[in-house]
C-alpha cells in the first residue's frame, strides 16, 4: 500500500477543486504558481470560534493573526465580521486600517517600532505589549503627543507549574510571571496614558498542559493586579490552536511507520535523498524527533480551545473557562493557522515528468510546505480528462529554482495516475503560513497572483485579490 | 520469611496456572508470572534495583540525584530505592499520563520534569528530541548524576537474565515453556527471559506485544517507538503482535474478576495478547504445551486510566438532589428575578445572597452581603437535604444565572418557598451598574 497521505478537504474548496476547467483558465491566465482564497470560509470559521465563547458564555473577541496570510480578500472579508485582527507590524496596521477595521478591533502585538506603537496609539488599537519597557516607551509616546489613554494588554512568559516540573521552551517574548512587581509600578506610574485591559500569553507550543499552566498563570496575575487596585478585565490566550490537515489519521500512523522503517534501512527510501526529518539511525536505534507539524489532529481549532478551557485548573479544581467566567473576564484568542482552515489552496502547473521526478511551475517558496512541515499529497487536476487506469505512484516534486535543494518537499507524494505536461498539481490548505509565507524573487522566477473565490450566481466567481470587496454593488437592488 | 532489607524481596515471584476455564485453551498450560508481587509493585523492580546497585556506595556522599526517563513503574522504583539511601530522584518525562503515578511519585518525594510538547510554529533547524536535549544535560554536567538509562542499559536485561528467566524455569521444573508473551516496554523483561528460555531449549516460541499506534497502554511502547529503545532487537521476537487498549482492559477485566488477579493493564494486555495469539496455536495441537506471560503491576494505580476508557465500569446510581436529575417541568418552576426587583428584594427582605463562583472571582469583586459557596460545594451539602430554613428567602448568584437556576430550581423542587436567581447573573449586575465589592 503507497503510503499516500490525502488532505482534508471540505465543502467550499471540494467543490472549487472539481472545477477544472475553471483551474486550468486561471492558471493559463494568471501564470503559475496561483493562490486561492475562500473568504466565505473565513467568515464560517469565525463563527465557530464565537460558538466556544457562547457554550462557555464568554465575552471577548476573537482576532486573526494577520501574519498567517497577507491577502487583501481575507482581511476585507474578515473586516465584514465581528472578529478582530491582530497585526504585527506597521504594514499590516495600515493594511487592516485600509481593510475597513475600526482601531477597536485591532490589536498590535510582536516586535514593535516607535512608528508601529505611534500608529497603534494614535488609531486606539490596543497595544499586546511584551515587555516593560515597550509598555514605558508607550506611555511616553502617549504623554508627549497628547493622546488618549491606550488599551494594553501585558504579554507574559515564564510561568511556574505546581506538582510536576512542566518545562517549556525559553521564550523571546514577554514579561517573566515569577515577578510582576515591575510590571505593576509601570502600570500604576503611567495610568494616565494606559488603560490596563489585561494579561496576555502565546505559547508556542501544541501540548495543551502547557497552555492551562500559562492560563492559570494569567489568573493569578489577574488577581495579583486586582490586589494592588489595578481593574484588568481580560485574559488573551493567543492562538496555537492547530488544524488538521489530514483525512485519515491511519495514514499519518502509517507514514510515520514507514520513515521510521525507511531511516533503519528496513524499507526503501520515502523521502529525496533518504532525508530522516529529524529522524537519524544510530546503530540500529532511532534517535532524534520527527520534525513535522502532526499533520492529524483529533482536537484543533475551535474545539482545542473548547477543550482548554474545559481543562480543571490544577489549583481551583475547576475549569478555566468557568474560572474566567467567575471573574467576569473576557476571553480573546488569537487564532491564524485555525481560523484559515480550509481557506485557500495553491496550484502548479506541472512542466515536465521525468520517471518519478516532476518538475513544477513553483517552487518550495511558494508552497512552504517544508518550513512548517506539512507533508499532504497534492491533488491532481488532469488537463484533459481521460480514462486513465488508477496507477498509484510517488513522485518527487521540483520546484523551478535552479538549486539542488529545491524541491516542493522532500517527501515521495503519492497521486493516483501519473501526471502529465500541463496538469495542474493543487496544494490545498495552504491559506495558514504555507501560501506565500516565504516566497521571493531571488532567481526572478514569477511569484504567484492571488485570486479570491466565492459562491455565487450559481456557480464560482472569482477576482483578483485586491480587486476583492465584501460589497457587490447590488445591495440596492436586492 | 526474615529479610534484612526489602530489595532482597525484590523477585522469585510465583508462577500461576491460570484456569482453562477461563482461556479456553484446550490443549495449552497457560501460566502468569505474577512480578506484581514484588515489593514496590511491579516487574520493574528487578531492573531499578540491578541498574543502581553497584553505583550506590559513596553515592549520597558525592551528591548525586538519581535520574531516569520514566512515567511509571520504574520511577516508582527507583524513587523508593532513591529515598532508602538517602538520594534525590528525578524524574524526565513527556508526559504524566497517569494522575496516580503522578501523584505516587510525588508523595515519594520525586522531582517531575515535563518536557514541552512540540513547537506550533515548525523550527526544520531543531531536529533535537527532547531525549537527546536531556542526554546532554545529564552528561553535561560532568557528574551529579546517577543516570539508569533504563532503555540502554544491558543491566536492565540482565536482571531478568538471572532472576525472571531461571526462575520460570525453575518452576517448570526445569523446563522451558513452549510459548512466551510479553509487553515490550523496555524490551528488557521480554529480552532477557527471552535469552534465557532459548539458551535452554532454542524452540522457544517468543511473542512481543506492542500498542496500537496513537493508542496508549501504560508502561508500552508502539511499533514506532520500540525502535527507539536501544535494547530493543527485533531478532529476540518470533511474531510482534499489536494490541489495542480496549482489549489489554478486557485482559484486565478478566484477570481482576475471574483470575483473582489484581493485574495492571499491561498485565491485562499480555494475558489478552497472549490468549488470541494461542487460540491460533491451539486448534493444530495435537500434544500438551505450556505458555507463559508475565503480568507487569497492580490495578490500582490506573482507577483514572479505566474510568476515562470505560466509564460504564464505574457506574454510579444517580444521587437523588442533583442538578442532573431536573426536569424541564423542575427548571420552568425556579423563580428568576431581574437586577433591578433583586436589589429592592435584598433591601426589603434581607435574603441569603449565596454567590455560587469560585473564591478566587468572589475575592476580586462581589455583591456586598453575599457569601461565598461555589457551585460544586453546594452541590454536595445539598445533596443532606436543604442547608437553611424555608423561612429564609435566598438569592443564588452565578456569572450569567445559568447555574443558579439550576440551583434554584432544585431548592424549589427539595421545598424550599422562596428561593430566586439573579438573571443574567453578576455580569448583568456589572453591567446595569450595580453596585460591585471586594473586601
Amino acid at each position: 500500500m503507497a503510503p499516500y497521505l490525502q488532505p482534508r478537504v471540505e465543502d467550499d474548496l471540494r467543490s472549487l477543486l472539481d472545477e477544472h476547467a475553471l483551474l486550468h483558465q486561471l492558471v493559463d491566465g494568471l501564470g503559475s504558481p496561483l493562490n486561492l482564497v475562500l473568504p466565505d470560509r473565513l467568515v464560517r470559521n469565525v463563527a465557530a470560534f464565537r460558538a466556544v465563547h457562547r457554550k462557555h458564555h464568554l465575552g471577548g473577541g476573537v482576532w486573526f493573526a494577520h501574519k498567517a496570510n497577507r491577502s487583501h480578500a481575507l482581511v476585507r472579508a474578515l473586516a465584514a465580521t465581528d472578529a478582530g485582527i491582530d497585526v504585527a507590524s506597521l504594514g499590516e496596521l495600515q493594511h487592516a486600517l485600509a481593510a475597513g477595521f475600526a482601531p477597536e478591533r485591532i490589536m498590535a502585538t510582536g516586535p514593535k517600532s516607535p512608528e508601529f506603537l505611534w500608529l497603534a496609539a494614535r488609531t486606539g488599537a490596543v497595544v499586546n505589549a511584551d515587555s516593560t519597557v515597550e509598555l514605558a516607551d508607550l506611555a511616553g509616546i502617549v504623554a508627549a503627543h497628547g493622546l488618549p489613554p491606550v488599551r494594553v494588554l501585558a504579554r507574559l512568559s515564564g510561568f511556574a507549574s505546581t506538582g510536576t516540573n512542566v518545562l517549556t521552551r525559553t521564550s523571546r517574548f514577554g514579561i517573566a510571571a515569577g515577578d510582576l512587581t515591575g510590571l505593576w509600578e509601570t502600570l500604576e506610574k503611567h495610568a494616565g496614558q494606559l488603560d490596563f485591559l489585561g494579561v496576555a500569553y502565546h505559547l508556542d507550543t501544541v501540548g495543551l498542559p502547557e497552555k492551562a499552566i500559562a492560563l492559570e498563570g494569567c489568573l493569578h496575575a489577574m488577581d495579583e493586579a486586582h490586589q494592588r487596585g489595578l481593574r484588568p478585565r481580560a485574559v488573551d490566550v493567543g492562538g496555537g490552536f492547530g488544524v488538521n490537515y489530514l483525512a485519515d489519521a491511519r495514514q499519518w500512523e502509517a507514514w510515520t511507520s514507514e520513515l521510521t522503517g525507511a531511516v533503519l534501512g528496513r524499507r526503501p527510501p520515502i523521502t529525496w535523498n533518504e532525508h530522516g526529518y529529524g529522524l537519524r539511525n544510530e546503530g540500529g536505534t532511532v534517535r532524534g524527533a520527527l520534525s513535522v507539524y502532526p499533520a492529524h489532529r483529533s482536537v484543533a481549532g475551535p474545539d482545542y480551545l473548547d477543550r482548554l478551557l474545559s481543562t480543571p485548573s490544577a489549583v481551583h479544581r475547576r475549569p478555566l473557562g468557568t474560572l474566567l467566567l467567575d471573574s467576569l473576564y473576557d476571553l480573546h484568542t488569537e487564532p491564524g493557522r485555525a481560523l484559515l482552515d480550509q481557506c485557500g489552496a495553491t496550484a502548479l502547473r506541472v512542466e515536465e515528468v521525468r520517471g518519478d521526478l516532476v518538475r513544477l511551475a513553483g517552487n518550495g517558496g511558494d508552497v512552504a510546505l517544508e518550513q512548517h512541515g506539512v507533508l499532504m499529497d497534492p491533488i491532481l487536476v488532469p488537463r484533459t480528462r481521460t480514462e486513465q487506469a488508477v496507477d498509484p505512484s510517488g513522485f518527487f516534486l521540483l520546484g523551478n529554482l535552479c538549486l539542488e535543494a529545491d524541491l516542493l518537499t522532500r517527501r515521495k507524494v503519492f497521486l493516483p495516475q501519473p501526471p502529465r505536461p500541463g496538469d495542474l498539481l493543487v496544494f490545498v490548505n495552504t491559506a495558514g503560513y504555507l501560501m506565500d509565507f516565504s516566497a521571493g524573487d531571488a532567481l526572478m522566477q514569477p511569484t504567484a497572483r492571488t485570486v479570491a473565490v466565492s459562491r455565487g450566481g450559481g456557480g464560482w466567481r472569482w477576482r483578483l485579490d485586491e480587486q476583492y470587496w465584501p460589497v457587490t454593488g447590488r445591495e440596492g437592488t436586492a | 520469611m526474615r529479610y534484612e532489607t526489602v530489595t532482597d524481596v525484590i523477585g522469585n515471584t510465583p508462577l500461576v496456572r491460570i484456569d482453562a476455564a477461563v482461556h479456553g485453551l484446550r490443549n495449552i498450560d497457560l501460566y502468569a508470572k505474577m512480578e506484581l508481587f514484588n515489593p514496590f509493585g511491579s516487574v520493574k523492580d528487578r531492573a531499578a534495583w540491578n541498574m543502581v546497585r553497584d553505583r550506590l556506595p559513596g553515592a549520597a556522599e558525592r551528591g548525586e540525584t538519581v535520574v531516569e526517563l520514566s512515567s511509571g513503574n520504574t520511577a516508582k522504583a527507583l524513587a523508593v530505592i532513591a529515598g532508602m539511601h538517602g538520594l534525590p530522584f528525578r524524574s524526565v518525562t513527556n508526559r504524566m499520563k497517569v494522575p496516580e503515578i503522578k501523584d505516587l511519585l510525588l508523595l515519594l518525594g520525586a522531582q517531575i520534569d515535563e518536557l514541552p510538547g512540540r513547537s506550533e510554529c515548525l523550527d526544520p533547524a531543531d531536529t533535537d528530541d527532547p531525549l537527546t536535549r536531556m542526554y546532554r544535560t545529564v552528561s553535561a554536567a560532568g557528574g551529579g548524576y546517577l543516570h539508569t538509562d533504563q532503555y540502554f542499559n544491558p543491566r536492565n536485561v540482565e536482571a531478568h537474565a538471572r532472576g525472571t528467566g531461571p526462575e520460570i524455569i525453575a518452576d517448570l521444573d526445569g523446563r522451558a515453556p513452549d510459548y512466551f508473551i510479553a509487553c515490550v516496554g523496555t524490551a528488557g523483561s521480554s529480552s532477557g527471559v527471552a535469552r534465557v528460555l532459548r539458551g535452554h531449549d532454542p524452540a522457544v516460541t517468543v511473542v512481543g506485544l506492542v500498542a496500537e499506534k496513537s493508542d496508549f497502554i501504560p508502561g508500552i511502547r508502539d511499533i514506532d517507538e520500540v525502535h527507539e529503545v536501544g535494547l530493543f532487537d527485533p531478532e529476540v521476537y518470533d511474531t510482534i503482535e499489536a494490541i489495542s487498549s480496549a482489549e489489554a482492559i478486557d485482559g484486565l477485566l478478566t484477570l481482576v474478576r475471574r483470575c483473582g488477579t489484581l493485574a495492571g493493564p499491561t498485565g491485562g494486555g499480555a494475558y489478552q495478547g497472549a490468549v488470541r495469539y494461542l487460540r491460533g496455536v491451539d486448534a493444530e495441537l495435537t500434544e500438551r504445551r505450556t505458555a507463559v506471560f508475565i503480568v507487569c503491576d497492580r490495578v490500582e494505580s490506573y482507577m483514572s486510566y479505566l474510568r476515562e476508557r470505560r466509564p460504564e465500569l464505574f457506574a454510579q446510581a444517580a444521587r437523588p438532589q442533583s442538578v442532573r436529575s431536573l426536569t424541564t417541568d423542575d427548571l420552568a418552576a425556579a423563580r428568576t428575578i431581574g437586577v433591578g426587583d433583586a436589589q429592592e428584594w435584598i433591601d426589603k427582605e434581607v435574603p441569603l445572597v449565596v454567590d455560587l463562583r469560585s473564591p478566587f472571582a468572589y475575592r476580586a469583586l462581589h455583591i456586598d452581603g453575599s457569601i461565598n459557596i461555589v457551585d460544586d460545594l453546594f452541590g454536595e451539602m445539598l445533596h443532606g437535604g436543604l442547608p437553611f430554613g424555608r423561612r429564609q428567602p435566598v438569592l443564588l448568584v452565578c456569572p450569567v444565572g445559568e447555574k443558579s437556576a439550576q440551583y434554584a430550581a432544585l431548592l424549589t423542587r427539595m421545598g424550599h418557598p422562596d428561593v430566586r436567581s439573579l438573571q443574567g447573573g453578576v455580569i448583568a449586575w456589572r453591567d446595569a451598574g450595580a453596585e460591585l465589592v471586594r473586601d
